[in-house]
């Protein structure tokens, strides 16, 4: 178990009129090498959520653990854990402030305490995972495009390697294309290097593609915390908290009220047109 | 630690002084503002005190929340108060090497330490209960007589409330940069002053950034609707003084003679202090 919450709360501007109670009583485990999708409409608490995760903020009560250490002990070292624990915050790209993409990405390598070889390299790494060229190293991160500047500076939290990466929303305001990419670049990292990954997106489409384990957050508490196919099966649930599941997932509810033999636990465009195919070809072949 | 800066915010709740209007809070706000300094001895900070903790009482804003207001000025306070108290000629009281405590100088420091924190108290007093839409209001209306004297009041008032409107917006903004950069590593709170003041710039720069941004955004969106300045433009909510503003005005007044009144017999009676 790498990150475990133990009844995590947190209060926001105690003993003002301002007090929101933002995480009510938190219980949850994180596998090392899980990637994992976490919903839930705004305000829900989903971003209070993951800045536990890396010490930002600290719970009101409860306690958290990573890999197996308290992380509010004394003797507990919070910048290991923000380095081993990556936060993508939303418009990562309001952040950047160096003069050039490569110094803003080896910010964090450099904050590590990392000698000169090693920042190099990570650097150079992280700029490649994120697929930014190496004509853009030397240009200034102000000047580049959206798309660009986004993936500097994911490439900033990556050349930490981080054992855990957290996305806030890392696609809002990007077009299809720039979505995809980013995606595909990180399930590919998640694959490769084994990390965990935790997604925290509106686009159910996006969570049925790439994860394995979906968290759905409602007014601070944690609702629901099982597979996707389980949780998008609930999807009148989820509904009801101003969420919905993947279109595919009413297309084949809607197929199977018709009394259509299909299977309701896909999640893709691709595996329900799979899905179709067989239930017609079967037909066919009864013919 | 951002969230503690509390000047300059408004504290939503249900009470009378939130209900007043704002030119009667501006005005007042400055009248006891004048009314703190009218003094030297402790007997008109009495009456001072009264009038303040009991509009403070009718706020219905935590004491506590207040207070956080003088945190920011702690180390103005602090120096204030210490030349006051050391650099001010008069009867010794007690000597610590060169450094020298008079009577006068205690007084001072006390009457200045007094001074500053209710100003202070004062004023935010005023913006906690006053929402920037109405301070901006009652602030045009007060000195609309001045647009006779080609004085630009709507255009300094709204630039006032835009300034106002986005104090905790760049404080938000502030804290997920802070939040962003030290995910990265970034130590904002340990070294000497040169590191310190270095380690603000991945901090300061993005900061400039989205705010030019957010002036940018907000330029556009008044342009597109057709917001040309205060010619001609009328209120939805235009001011109106009710009865209960008339009754502050009142006590507004019955405070300031009985404050007038003490530093008058104050000056006449010898000093016994």
């Amino acid at each position: 178990m790498q990150i475990i919450f133990d009844n995590v709360h947190y209060v926001y501007s105690s003993g003002t009129s301002f007090e929101k109670h933002a995480l009510k009583g938190i219980n949850l485990k994180i596998n090392k090498g899980e990637f994992i999708g976490l919903i839930g409409h705004t305000g829900s608490g989903k971003s209070t959520l993951i800045q536990h995760m890396n010490g930002l903020i600290k719970a009101t009560s409860g306690k958290i653990y990573f890999n197996g250490e308290d992380i509010y002990d004394k003797n507990f070292d919070m910048r290991t854990l923000r380095s081993k624990v990556g936060l993508v915050f939303q418009y990562p790209e309001h952040q950047l402030f160096e003069t050039t993409v490569y110094k803003d990405v080896s910010f964090g390598p450099k904050n590590l305490g990392l000698d000169k070889l090693e920042v190099d390299l990570r650097t150079y790494e992280a700029l490649k995972m994120v697929g930014i060229g190496d004509d853009l190293i030397d240009a200034s991160p102000f000047e580049l495009s959206g798309g660009q500047k986004r993936r500097v500076a994911i490439a900033g939290i990556l050349a930490m390697q981080p054992e855990v990466l957290i996305l806030d929303e890392p696609t809002a305001g990007l077009d299809p294309r720039g979505r995809d990419e980013i995606l595909d670049q990180i399930a590919k990292l998640h694959k490769e290097k084994n990390i965990t990954v935790i997604l925290v997106t509106h686009s159910m489409e996006d969570v049925a593609k790439y994860v394995d384990r979906i968290l759905v957050m409602n007014n601070g508490n944690l609702v629901m915390d099982e597979e996707k196919v389980k949780i998008f099966s609930r999807y009148k649930e989820l509904e009801k908290m101003h969420l919905a599941a993947p279109q595919v997932t009413y297309v084949v509810n809607a197929l199977k009220e018709k009394g259509i033999p299909v299977s309701t636990d896909v999640t893709t465009v691709d595996e329900a047109k799979n899905e179709i195919l067989k239930v017609f070809k079967d037909k066919i072949q009864k013919i | 630690m951002i969230r503690d800066i509390t000047i300059g915010q408004y504290y939503p709740a249900d009470s009378v002084l939130h209900r007043l209007d704002p030119r009667l809070k501006l005005s007042g706000t400055l009248l006891f503002i004048i009314s703190i300094f009218l003094f030297d001895t402790f007997y008109g900070y009495i009456a001072v005190t009264v009038f303040l903790v009991s509009v403070i009482k009718m706020s219905k804003v935590p004491l506590k929340y207040i207070m956080r207001g003088l945190k920011a000025i702690i180390v103005i306070l602090l120096f204030t108060m210490f030349f006051n108290l050391f650099l001010t000629q008069g009867d010794v009281l007690v000597r610590l090497g060169f450094l020298k405590i008079t009577r006068q100088g205690l007084y001072s420091a006390i009457f200045m330490g007094i001074r500053l924190t209710y100003l202070i108290l004062g004023s935010s007093l005023m913006t906690f209960t006053t929402t920037p839409n109405q301070l901006t209001d009652g602030l045009e209306k007060l000195l609309s007589p001045l647009r006779r004297i080609k004085v630009p009041v709507h255009e300094i008032a709204m630039m006032m409330s835009i300034a106002l409107r986005f104090i905790p917006i760049l404080m938000e903004e502030t804290d997920k940069i802070m939040k962003a950069q030290m995910a990265r590593g970034a130590d904002f709170e340990t070294g000497g002053v040169i590191k310190r003041a270095k380690s603000l710039v991945p901090l300061l720069v993005p900061l400039f950034v989205s705010a030019f941004r957010r002036a940018n955004d907000l330029a556009m969106a008044m342009e597109a609707r057709c917001y040309h300045g205060g010619d001609g433009r009328t209120k939805m909510k235009p001011l109106r003084y009710h009865r209960i503003d008339y009754f502050a005005y009142l006590i507004l007044l019955i405070y300031m003679t009985i404050v007038i009144a003490i530093s008058v017999i104050e000056n006449r009676l010898p000093s016994f202090l």
